[in-house]
């Protein structure tokens, strides 16, 4: 559709892409489920190739993640009003429970319950299973993608020390002096910030490939003189290079402490070490 | 169009529309682009005798205005290469092991204070400050050293002679007087120059800083939108500016599609806002692209600082300052491209970041779109028009002729398709002269120079 102007691409993938695109824009027929599926997809696969890239462009990540944001909040709504519609009994306040909804979770509440029941919460699906599940997992797709690819612009990105200027109603501007001057107090936050990601990174796979891919380069060499650096005391016992490989579940952790030049340098093998993640975990 | 008055007319009978004609073209012809040539700024100077560009090679090449020639008082002056340097260059960060991108983002001149001009241009990370100065005469008779520059044996010296200053060929040099580093950690995307004349303010995704252009190792603070926690993270700084003549005040906007005027001296940091611009939205033109092509990618004061221009991806507006419900005035730039937001958004072109810019006068804006077509909007007459810098009119004195998209229906002949458009060939940056009828368009590599017609 784009023309003589445009450049074709060579992926069989993106050109797939560039005709459900052009049917997205010509077709009036496309079911809106399929619309929204289909720009959740793009959406993904965006922020995905963003992920690999060593520096992802901040405006773009945070536009797309909103739009996934919208479609998942949609997704959501949508949820939990079709019960309604199946069964006009249950009562609106039924179907909000903010302390059982976890993200990840499409609440569905079943139909064919009374309204004296209604408020029992059951969470038996009415959907079909496979359907059920398929939105389940992608809702945590989505809500992961967006937060570690946030996350990861953060400690990445973000070196300077938080600022000391003293809020609203303060005649004297602040110096903020140490802005970015002082490099080794910038590190030593940097390192700081990453102990406390590295314990919260438990859905974020390329802390796994961070891990191999320090195993990869550094096999020869003792990795006590990295775990030494570290500001916080590691949350896990530093471990011997030979047990990585087979235990990268648990060693994770520390190696998010390490330099954060180590991380640069993994996030440009993450294909092949996703590749290799995905042997050896067996998926 | 009215523009400024002629040079000894009286408005003539012919019609108020203005005609824009050719006058330049500055770049190479080749239909293989260099990445490093890619036009990334266009600034006129405050006179206007000076055109900067910025590329993506982080070269800056400014192009000065020849004296109006005395057999022909109406011709206007052509504009030549008056100085080219390099201004950035790339870098690499080793503390993050990443590359630090030598393009040149903005630039902006300083007013003129003596003879030597000042110009400020950035990259990602870090600002210049670039004195501009010539050298036309030489010294000579130097008592130390021969005329060829060999130092002199002070012995054989008998007598002291004063250097004379000798006419040479005019050198122009460029020189960084002021390095403005490590003061942002996400990429810059503005700059503006204070109407003191004495601080700047630069602009990154989340932060805004203040700076005297005296001082290198320190800067305010004013802005900062960056969450506690990232994850929180939904709207970012996209543009940034001070108003023309109150130096306490400035505006940004966002990608949510909103701008916020700040007055400094309300408080230091300015993160509460004095005035909230924005428009509600339209539920009826609501689509999943909503948000990404609300996202405004310049703001731009009129230069009687009553008005404020924002450019999101398919329109204009123009805001009142005292009105923060709703613009005055909202422009269509290319709302044919609203039925196409999913393949652009495939090929990323909904992220392009288009700039607007005013006509001295306030009374016409121009901004640009793709295919190398650009758009005027008369805010008198409420005409607009589209033009092509091509290089098919690229004849000398050659009016431009207007061009129109065929949205739908049958094609009329000289229209062009919707589907025929060259989305690679996009112009984002353009200039218009400060006092005259003179506009510089920059089409990926080429620098296109227009003019009004004459009659």
């Amino acid at each position: 559709m784009l023309g003589r102007g445009l450049k074709r691409k060579l992926s069989d993938y993106e050109e797939n892409m560039a005709g459900l695109s052009s049917a997205f824009d010509s077709s009036r027929s496309l079911p809106y489920p399929l619309k929204r599926q289909l720009v959740l997809n793009m959406c993904l696969t965006k922020l995905q190739t963003y992920k690999m890239l060593v520096e992802p462009n901040l405006h773009r990540s945070v536009l797309i993640a909103n739009t996934v944001r919208q479609i998942q909040e949609e997704m959501r709504q949508e949820s939990n009003q079709q019960p309604v519609n199946i069964c006009p009994g249950i009562t609106p306040s039924s179907h909000s429970y903010p302390g059982m909804e976890s993200s990840g979770i499409s609440l569905q509440l079943p139909s064919g319950i009374s309204q004296q029941e209604s408020s029992c919460c059951d969470l038996r699906s009415v959907e079909d299973p496979i359907e059920n599940s398929l939105l389940i997992v992608s809702d945590d797709d989505m809500s992961s993608a967006i937060s570690s690819i946030l996350k990861d612009l953060d400690f990445v990105e973000d070196i300077s020390p938080p600022t000391c200027l003293v809020p609203s109603g303060d005649d004297q501007p602040k110096f903020p002096e140490n802005t970015g001057l002082k490099l080794e107090d910038d590190r030593q936050d940097l390192k700081g910030a990453e102990c406390v990601f590295g314990s919260f990174e438990i859905s974020n796979s390329t802390s796994y490939l961070k891990d191999l891919a320090i195993d990869d380069i550094f096999e020869d060499i003792d990795t006590s003189m990295y775990d030494s650096d570290f500001c916080c005391p590691p949350l896990m016992p530093p471990r011997s290079p030979s047990l990585a490989t087979e235990e990268p579940l648990k060693t994770f952790p520390s190696c998010n402490s390490s330099s954060a030049s180590n991380i640069q340098i993994c996030r440009t093998d993450l294909s092949e070490l996703d590749h290799i993640m995905e042997i050896l975990v067996g998926s | 169009m009215a523009g400024v008055a002629r040079a000894g007319g009286d408005g003539g009978g012919s019609s108020n529309e203005l005609q824009w004609c050719f006058s330049q073209v500055k770049g190479a012809i080749d239909e293989d682009v260099a990445e490093a040539d890619i036009i990334s700024t266009v600034e006129f100077n405050y006179s206007g005798d000076l055109l900067a560009t910025g590329d993506k090679g982080g070269r800056v090449v400014i192009f000065q205005r020849e004296q109006e020639s005395k057999t022909r008082p109406l011709s206007r002056g052509e504009y030549n290469v008056y100085s080219t340097f390099q201004s950035h260059e790339p870098e690499f960060d080793y503390l993050k092991s990443l590359e630090i991108e030598e393009k040149i983002n903005k630039i902006r001149w300083l007013p003129q204070q003596n003879a030597a001009h000042f110009l400020l241009s950035t990259n990602d990370k870090t600002i210049k400050l670039w004195k501009i100065s010539e050298r036309d005469k030489r010294a000579e008779g130097y008592n130390l050293k021969d005329e060829d520059g060999r130092l002199r044996d002070p012995v054989r010296i008998k007598e002291l002679r004063v250097p004379t200053l000798k006419p040479m060929d005019l050198m122009v040099e460029a020189s960084p007087r002021r390095i403005f580093a490590n003061a942002h950690t996400y990429h810059i995307n503005s700059i503006s120059v204070n109407s003191d004349y004495a601080t700047y303010l630069s602009a990154d995704d989340l932060r805004i800083n203040l700076w005297h252009l005296e001082i290198t190792n320190r800067s305010f603070n004013i802005v900062d939108i960056k969450p506690a926690n990232m994850e929180e993270l939904t709207e970012v700084i996209t543009a940034a500016e001070f108003h023309p003549q109150q130096c306490n005040v400035f505006v940004y906007s966002s990608s949510k599609g909103t701008i916020r005027l700040c007055d400094m001296r309300s408080s230091a940091l300015c993160d509460r806002h004095s005035k909230f611009f924005e428009e509600p939205e339209d539920p009826s033109s609501r689509s999943f692209f909503s948000e990404i092509i609300s996202s405004i990618s310049d703001v731009k004061f009129s230069h009687n600082g009553r008005y404020m221009m924002t450019r999101d991806y398919l329109s204009v507006k123009v805001w009142d300052l005292n009105m923060e419900n709703r613009p005055v005035e909202t422009y269509q730039v290319h709302e044919y491209l609203r039925s196409k937001l999913c393949s652009l958004y495939e090929n990323d072109c909904i992220f392009d970041k288009f700039e607007c810019c005013w006509n001295g006068l306030d009374s016409t804006i121009m901004t640009g779109s793709y295919n190398n077509f650009f758009r005027m909007f008369d805010r008198n007459t409420r005409r607009d028009t589209t033009l092509e810098a091509s290089r098919e009119s690229s004849k000398s004195r050659a009016i431009l002729k207007p061009r129109k998209v065929c949205t739908g229906g049958k094609r009329k002949k000289d229209e062009i398709s919707v589907d025929s458009l060259d989305f690679n060939k996009k112009i984002l940056h353009t200039a218009w002269h400060p006092t005259e009828n003179f506009i510089a368009v920059a089409a990926t590599n080429n620098l296109y120079l227009f003019q009004d017609k004459i009659n």
